[in-house]
């Protein structure tokens, strides 16, 4: 991943860190879910794919994406110039970094508890 | 690591993990407390105890319910509500609190017996009431009576009761967090399922994680009703205990203050299916986006829109009025849990207050995950804080205002530091868009309040200007605001009324009977 890509990688992580909740459920299969489903469908918003929507968990999933993708449209001008194969890198690219931001790299020691 | 050692703690080096200071650079893969851990000896903690979680936090805002603790007097009065949880049901739950006042003999011989009775006579005390939660307290968990087999066995001789336990002594857990989570897994496990309210509409939801402290759950439910959505249960703030019965109906779970009530929305996920999304009820714009995000979830997006619009045009402008006052002002945000993460950021974007400090006593890893990454760099974030801790903070961050509850409020209060009661409110409510304004102005009422130029001076010998009228609010927090033209007219300050709450009861919700005229279920 070049410098630029790291940046954009960066600004996009911070919008999710400073505005949602969604990243921080209390367990690390959870968070795994939560990245994977919500950062999946905002990867097919901002690229014009279509979305899976039906199941309730999918609809609900699919809000906090709406959020996100128009979150990033608003505060990340840079993404209106993009082309779609560069976002997709872009969003996996986000994917590891908030992967290793709640689960990996977290320093909550109770993201392993077995139970709820 | 960018671990803070208070002076005063530096004799406990097991506190050395405990508080971090924000860096440059720093996230949370380097930057975050320890949390909710044994609290360490040596340490005096200001913590709760699992059965004050229990009782007072989640189980007594339940409004139509006989709460009964099993146990000495002490432990009812030391948890009686002196929070507001508010209901509109008179505030019976405010009103009237029990115990069955356990004494020596009862520890040697047993109290069950004794309970049974109890129960009884606090069910002819009040013959309207047909629910009841008892609370185990240590003593009771210690000599090991089986509260349990006590209620089934009233509840078979009196079929229209019924009871509710929790299991959660004070001793279960580090803190009050404790009993948060015991509370949650008892009621899914006891009562979700036993009961079918009656369904109105098209889209329900649980409300969940609000406590309705001076009228916010009120508040949010009023938005939601707006919409035409059904709010079938509200856990537990102004809740009914039936409707809680019945949570395993609705289509959506609205989590507010995750730390006390996740357990449940992710028991029902598990158990039900039903989806969990976790909304901030606080602030203009988080606010607006999470009434967006379960409105999108049933398609009413233009309901939402509409009183977005509406409480933003209305509220919008007296917001301003004060952020203008208070830019630049320091605070140190130390509520119990969920506001240290709902409002480390939004504060500071809304009202110009930097958060020089989060704390909490009893929020686990998970809350300052959230609040470290909300809150600025430089801000010093603490687990579990002593009172010693608190002081130094406040002498070395110097904030004009400490958003806390009773206790460690009058300790800043006693350093001429001004507080805000973020526990109980002040002028509540805080929530929805007339809400946030009513903290913005308690919080500027509380900063430019005239009485710290004068608890400054001491008669015993500073000069006392006698030839000078008292500085107000206004004159003093007006110093900064150019009287230009620049301020739009339309900016003024708090314009509404002292209660905002009680007209909400009884109102009329058209796109809610509608749905119920079509016979919607």
């Amino acid at each position: 991943m070049d410098d630029v890509m790291k940046d954009r990688v960066e600004q996009l992580a911070d919008f999710i860190m400073k505005w949602c909740l969604w990243q921080f459920h209390s367990r690390a299969w959870d968070r795994e879910r939560q990245n994977e489903e919500i950062l999946t469908k905002t990867m097919q918003l901002l690229c014009d794919e279509p979305v899976n929507l039906s199941t309730p968990s999918d609809r609900c999933y699919w809000v906090d994406a709406v959020y996100l993708a128009n979150g990033f449209k608003k505060t990340c001008p840079w993404l209106g110039i993009m082309d779609k194969k560069d976002i997709k890198l872009l969003m996996q690219g986000l994917k590891g970094r908030i992967d290793y931001l709640t689960i990996n790299g977290s320093l909550n020691q109770e993201l392993t508890n077995p139970i709820y | 690591m960018p671990y803070h050692t208070f002076k005063c703690s530096e004799c406990i080096p097991d506190r050395a993990m405990h508080a971090v200071i924000k860096g440059p650079g720093e996230d949370l893969t380097s930057c975050l407390p320890l949390g909710y851990l044994n609290t360490i000896p040596g340490t005096i903690s200001e913590r709760g105890c699992a059965f004050c979680g229990a009782k007072h936090v989640i189980g007594s805002p339940m409004k139509d319910v006989i709460h009964l603790s099993h146990g000495p007097v002490g432990c009812t009065y030391d948890t009686w509500h002196t929070k507001r949880y508010i209901s509109d049901n008179d505030n019976f739950q405010l009103k009237y609190t029990a115990a069955t006042d356990m004494k020596e003999k009862h520890v040697v011989f047993g109290a069950e017996k004794m309970l049974k009775q109890n129960i009884i006579d606090c069910f002819k005390a009040f013959p309207h009431i047909k629910r009841m939660s008892i609370y185990q307290t240590c003593a009771s968990a210690l000599i090991g009576d089986d509260i349990n087999a006590v209620a089934k066995k009233v509840m078979d001789e009196m079929p229209d009761v019924d009871i509710f336990v929790c299991n959660a002594p004070g001793f279960g857990g580090p803190s009050q967090s404790g009993g948060h989570h015991k509370i949650n897994i008892a009621w899914i496990d006891q009562k979700v399922g036993t009961f079918e309210p009656e369904i109105k509409s098209k889209y329900v939801i649980n409300y969940v994680g609000d406590y309705n402290i001076q009228g916010d759950s009120e508040i949010m439910i009023d938005f939601f009703q707006r919409m035409g959505i059904q709010v079938l249960s509200s856990f537990t703030g102004n809740g009914s205990y039936d409707d809680l019965r019945g949570m395993h109906l609705a289509h959506l779970n609205v989590l507010e203050c995750a730390r006390s009530s996740e357990y449940i929305c992710n028991e029902l996920r598990k158990r039900y299916g039903i989806p969990r999304l976790d909304i901030d009820g606080f602030g203009f714009e988080p606010l607006s986006a999470s009434l967006m995000k379960v409105a999108m979830f049933f398609g009413l997006e233009k309901e939402a829109q509409a009183i977005i619009d509406d409480e933003t045009a209305r509220w919008r402008p007296e917001l301003n009025w004060y952020a203008k006052r208070l830019k630049g002002k320091k605070i140190c945000l130390w509520p119990g849990g969920s506001k240290l993460w709902h409002w480390a950021h939004v504060i500071e974007e809304e009202m110009g207050v930097k958060v020089v400090s989060v704390y909490s006593k009893f929020g686990h890893q998970g809350d300052f995950e959230k609040g470290v990454a909300r809150c600025s760099e430089g801000a010093l974030a603490i687990d579990d804080p002593n009172e010693l801790e608190g002081l130094e903070a406040m002498e070395m961050l110097q904030p004009d205002c400490v958003l806390t509850g009773v206790r460690p409020g009058e300790v800043s209060k006693k350093m001429r530091v001004p507080y805000l009661n973020i526990h109980a409110y002040d002028n509540g409510p805080y929530k929805g868009f007339e809400g946030w304004v009513r903290l913005a102005r308690d919080l500027y009422n509380a900063i430019y309040s005239p009485i710290h130029q004068l608890s400054g001076l001491d008669i015993s010998k500073d000069e006392i200007p006698t030839d000078k009228g008292f500085m107000t609010r206004q004159m003093i927090s007006d110093v900064n605001i150019i009287g230009d033209g620049t301020t739009p007219i339309e900016e003024r300050p708090y314009t509404g009324e002292w209660d905002i709450v009680t007209k909400l009861r009884g109102k009329k919700y058209p796109k809610l009977e509608s749905q119920q005229q079509l016979g919607m279920v």
